[in-house]
């Protein structure tokens, strides 16, 4: 009966859901594909593609990865807890992975934040050099990370980050003082 | 719209592969590489070629994004270096978008290699979609219109299409005007009685000054000629007077209410529409209108934007304009009376104007600070009430009350800085009018005395005239007047505060650090309310370690015995004992700390996923977090939302579906570790599939704790020591499962019942 076999099957699933696996030098071999994507061995088992993600990405930069397989059924290889305690290569590999995942640009200096309309206009210096973006007012577009730090999500979420409200000029900070 | 042309520099390369721009299907720009930064490319499919181009050398540009100003300046100079990548579309398997976080890549599947070709921001994903969509051959509407065409300026949010710089407040005003269209009538009345009731305190301070003192009181005889009196019949005269002040206080008594009637009827009609109108515009927008915006501010547009607005009407826009009358009507009598005085009158409002026009976006900034720190607060209250029970079963009433503490403090300093504007305001003016009217009585007394053209009675209607200022005056200094709103809301507030707890801590309260477990109950009676009893003389005795399951329909008074064990209630009659020791001598700290409660009823609060989880223990380390949530089989769809554990849920983030709540109420339980667990109906809202998924976390979780778990479902309590039906408060059957069965009573009913159901579930021409 198909039924008994699915129910097997998913309990067998569950099982697996329930088990940490890590992953550290030892028992992984990254590598970089033709396709610019990132292949991994682990044991007897053999991704051709897997992408690296943060359990919490404004927390934790590079500890508490999860890697996973790609595709509809993507699902966790293992868990790296610290990237630092990986293969030199490794570490270059999969943060540059996670660059462009997490790609939020840090304001460094804000040049004007004129509000009209239901709709704030921001002139920004960014790591990633100048940017004017637009961000809507009354929804979660301004979201406080922690007292000081700011994420900023524009009409189409595309994210800028304000790392710390504190190191920010007396006049920036008047200029943000509408969502402070 | 305004389109890249395709750079000299790129055609000359697509010449050389002797591709002209007619064969181009679409074009889509990029503005990322896959090493995470910016940089310009250009995607271009031609029915044989997929060609991108990136430029070599990063060029320093400024990046807009959607909403910002000219885009011209977007599009100037792109003649740069190119590097070039091409692959023939008859190669291409499949070509799809990757979403990353907050950026995007386009890959292709090429003789069964995923490549990625490009990345770019979610400015250009649009474009890229709409490449794709061509490559499939799937037809898409040619350009959404999502520019004004007015100004050319990207309309911020499509789904609105309305152009912020385009619809200035001027319509927006004029628009609210048509509202008040039925009652023209009306309106003209009510003006009539405004400008007459001015008119009518202008001429008050003529009769008390000029016409008591100069003329009846000085005797003078001209004026009774002019009335037409008997010569020397001043006691007619005044007489005459007095009648006429009394006249105009009635008739001005009568114009207010005149106006208050007609605005009262007036302002009823015009919120009803006005909310009306609102309400059926909300209606019809789609659903990405709602998905950026939180119902609470949406409730708040709906329920007092309308009153506002009319507020607006009622009470500042007729005030502006009788105000304003008297202030030009009384300036020019003073004028006439005298124009030095006068001048020195108005000698400093100039000043204070400019202060207040200097002052004003300041102001208009608190405002909106408040307004935020309102709806914070509400947000946070609204949360607490909804999620009361799990608050104290997790005994953490102290941090809910640092968690509101913070959003108050927000709302106070808002507060304190609106008032100390005001009340700067008020200062300044009230010393102002105070110097002025100073200057004016001591120079008015010099007039007098020197016999220039100044008499008693022309002094005090002047002064008169002056303190007929100080209101309307005042009243352009301050707007916003929410005193008795606060009021109001205080003594609501006031009200909940005064109310006593019912269940308290014993004063001399025991510790239960490491409990074994064993619980008790010995004739235990209660009842919410006095005369229903819910439960009769119950006693039950759970030994450490095991699991009991309890039975019986809704209203039977399950929810009710868990209830009194983690001491929501106090029992009316009888005890309840852990260890043997009495629940109500145990200190509430460890009481909660050691029964934990896993209910159908899910208290989400508005903070990230990893501060949900580490509710029951907020000093839990993130691989703590992590493990929990991984044996409550949350850690799958946690990593499915871009920000993972981090990503804030609750009332103004990310919405959870039911099973996914519960998944996190179990990982909070498995983290906060407690001796005594309680499951009340933990599986009761999930589908088939989740609930095995979350009994498989929940056998993880029984281990070695004592279980009290509470099912419709037989089939989740097969794992139970012991079981009791409960019928109307009472214990009706209790014993193991086989014990149950064999008496044939109504766990035996209940049981025959489910399984029929189960059959019935899974015959297959029930579908049909």
């Amino acid at each position: 009966m198909p039924e008994e076999f699915n129910l097997s099957q998913m309990e067998r699933e569950t099982e697996e859901m329930l088990k940490i696996r890590y992953l550290t030098k030892h028992n992984t071999v990254f590598k970089r594909t033709e396709g610019g994507f990132v292949s991994l061995s682990v044991g007897e088992e053999s991704y051709l593609r897997i992408q690296v993600m943060r359990m919490f990405p404004f927390m934790e930069k590079d500890r508490f990865l999860s890697v996973r397989s790609v595709g509809d059924k993507s699902k966790e290889i293992g868990i790296i807890e610290d990237l630092e305690d990986m293969e030199k290569e490794t570490i270059k590999l999969l943060r540059e992975q996670l660059n462009l995942r997490y790609f939020t640009p840090v304001i460094t200096k804000i040049r004007s934040v004129k509000e009209e309309y239901g709709f704030a206009y921001w002139d920004v210096i960014t790591d990633h050099g100048e940017c004017r973006f637009t961000i809507q007012m009354g929804g979660n577009a301004v979201v406080h990370l922690t007292e000081e730090r700011i994420l900023l999500s524009d009409i189409d979420e595309n994210r800028f980050e304000i790392p710390d409200v504190g190191r920010l000029t007396p006049a920036e900070r008047r200029k943000l003082d509408l969502f402070l | 719209m305004k389109q890249l042309k395709i750079p000299e520099g790129i055609k000359a390369i697509l010449m050389r592969e002797e591709i002209t721009e007619s064969q181009i299907l679409y074009k889509a720009e990029t503005d990322m590489d896959p090493e995470g930064s910016y940089r310009d490319g250009l995607v271009i499919l031609t029915e044989q070629m997929l060609f991108f181009f990136q430029e070599t050398k990063r060029a320093e540009r400024v990046h807009y994004f959607k909403g910002y100003g000219s885009t011209r300046e977007m599009y100037a100079n792109w003649e740069r270096d190119w590097t070039v990548s091409q692959y023939k579309v008859l190669d291409i398997e499949n070509m799809f978008i990757e979403p990353q976080v907050a950026c995007s890549t386009l890959t292709i599947r090429y003789r069964g290699i995923d490549y990625c070709i490009a990345a770019f921001s979610n400015f250009c994903k649009h474009q890229v979609h709409r490449l794709i969509m061509t490559w499939e051959g799937r037809p898409f509407e040619v350009e959404e219109e999502i520019y004004c065409p007015t100004c050319g300026r990207m309309y911020p949010d499509s789904a609105t299409r309305l152009c912020p710089r385009c619809t200035n407040r001027k319509t927006a005003f004029l628009r609210a005007t048509k509202y008040f269209k039925p009652y023209r009538l009306k309106l003209v009345l009510m003006l009539i009685c405004i400008l007459a009731g001015a008119g009518l305190n202008l001429v008050w301070p003529y009769l008390t000054g000029m016409v008591l003192y100069d003329r009846i009181l000085a005797k003078n005889q001209d004026f009774l000629i002019r009335l037409g009196i008997a010569h020397g019949d001043f006691v007619t005269a005044l007489f005459l007077a007095v009648v006429t002040m009394l006249a105009v206080k009635i008739t001005l008594l009568l114009l207010q209410i005149i106006q208050g009637v007609f605005t009262a009827q007036m302002v009823t009609g015009v919120v009803r529409n006005m909310e009306k109108d609102i309400f059926r515009v909300m209606g019809k927008l789609s659903i990405s209108f709602y998905k950026n915006r939180q119902t609470g501010g949406l409730m708040t547009r709906v329920m007092s934007d309308a009153d506002r607005v009319t507020g607006f009407y009622f009470d500042c826009a007729p005030y502006i304009l009788i105000n304003g009358f008297i202030i030009l009507a009384s300036v020019t009598v003073m004028v006439r009376i005298n124009w030095q005085m006068t001048i020195v009158t108005l000698l400093l409002f100039p000043a204070l104007f400019a202060i207040s026009w200097y002052l004003r976006p300041r102001i208009w900034v608190l405002f909106g600070k408040r307004h935020r720190a309102e709806r914070s607060v509400n947000s946070t209250v609204n949360d607490n009430l909804t999620g009361a029970r799990v608050i104290k079963s997790f005994g953490q009433e102290r941090l809910e009350a640092e968690r509101y503490k913070e959003p108050n403090k927000g709302l106070l300093n808002a507060e304190i800085a609106i008032s100390r504007q005001q009340n700067a305001f008020h200062l300044i003016y009230g010393g102002a009018q105070e110097i002025a009217s100073f200057a004016v009585w001591g120079l008015g007394v010099y007039f007098l005395m020197s016999g220039k053209n100044m008499n008693l009675g022309t002094l005090i209607t002047f002064t008169g005239y002056v303190g007929q200022l100080r209101g309307p005056m005042g009243f352009f200094a301050r707007v916003y007047n929410q005193w008795a709103d606060s009021m109001n809301s205080a003594k609501r507030m006031f009200e909940i505060m005064d109310a006593i707890p019912e269940v308290k801590e014993a004063p001399d309260a025991l510790r239960l650090e490491k409990p074994k477990g064993d619980i008790s109950l010995q004739n235990v009676t209660f009842g919410y309310t006095e005369n229903k009893t819910v439960l009769k003389d119950i006693t039950l005795k759970i030994p450490a370690g095991s699991m009991l399951g309890i039975v019986g329909r809704s209203g039977a008074g399950k929810t009710t015995i868990v209830n009194l064990i983690s001491r929501l209630y106090d029992p009316v009659e009888g005890q309840i004992t852990i260890d043997g020791i009495d629940i109500k001598k145990i200190c509430f700290h460890d009481l909660r700390k050691n029964v934990a409660m896993v209910s159908q009823e899910t208290y989400i609060f508005m903070g990230t996923v990893a501060d949900n989880i580490a509710y029951g223990k907020p000093e839990a380390g993130r691989m703590e977090i992590f493990r929990a949530a991984k044996l409550a089989g949350a850690h799958e769809f946690i990593m499915g939302m871009p920000d993972a554990y981090d990503t804030r849920i609750g009332a103004s983030g990310r919405e959870l579906s039911g099973g996914e709540r519960q998944r996190i109420s179990i990982a909070r339980a498995i983290l906060a570790n407690p001796k005594i667990l309680i499951l009340d109906e933990a599986t009761a809202s999930v589908d088939t599939e989740t609930e095995r998924l979350i009994q498989k976390s929940i056998n993880y979780l029984v281990k070695g704790r004592t279980t009290i778990s509470i099912a419709h479902r037989l089939s989740t309590l097969r794992d139970a020591d012991y079981l009791v039906v409960i019928e109307q408060g009472k214990i009706t059957e209790q014993g193991t499962r086989d014990e149950l069965f064999k008496l044939h009573g109504t766990y035996y009913k209940l049981l025959e019942l489910q399984t029929k159901a189960l059959t019935i579930e899974h015959l297959p021409c029930s579908e049909g």
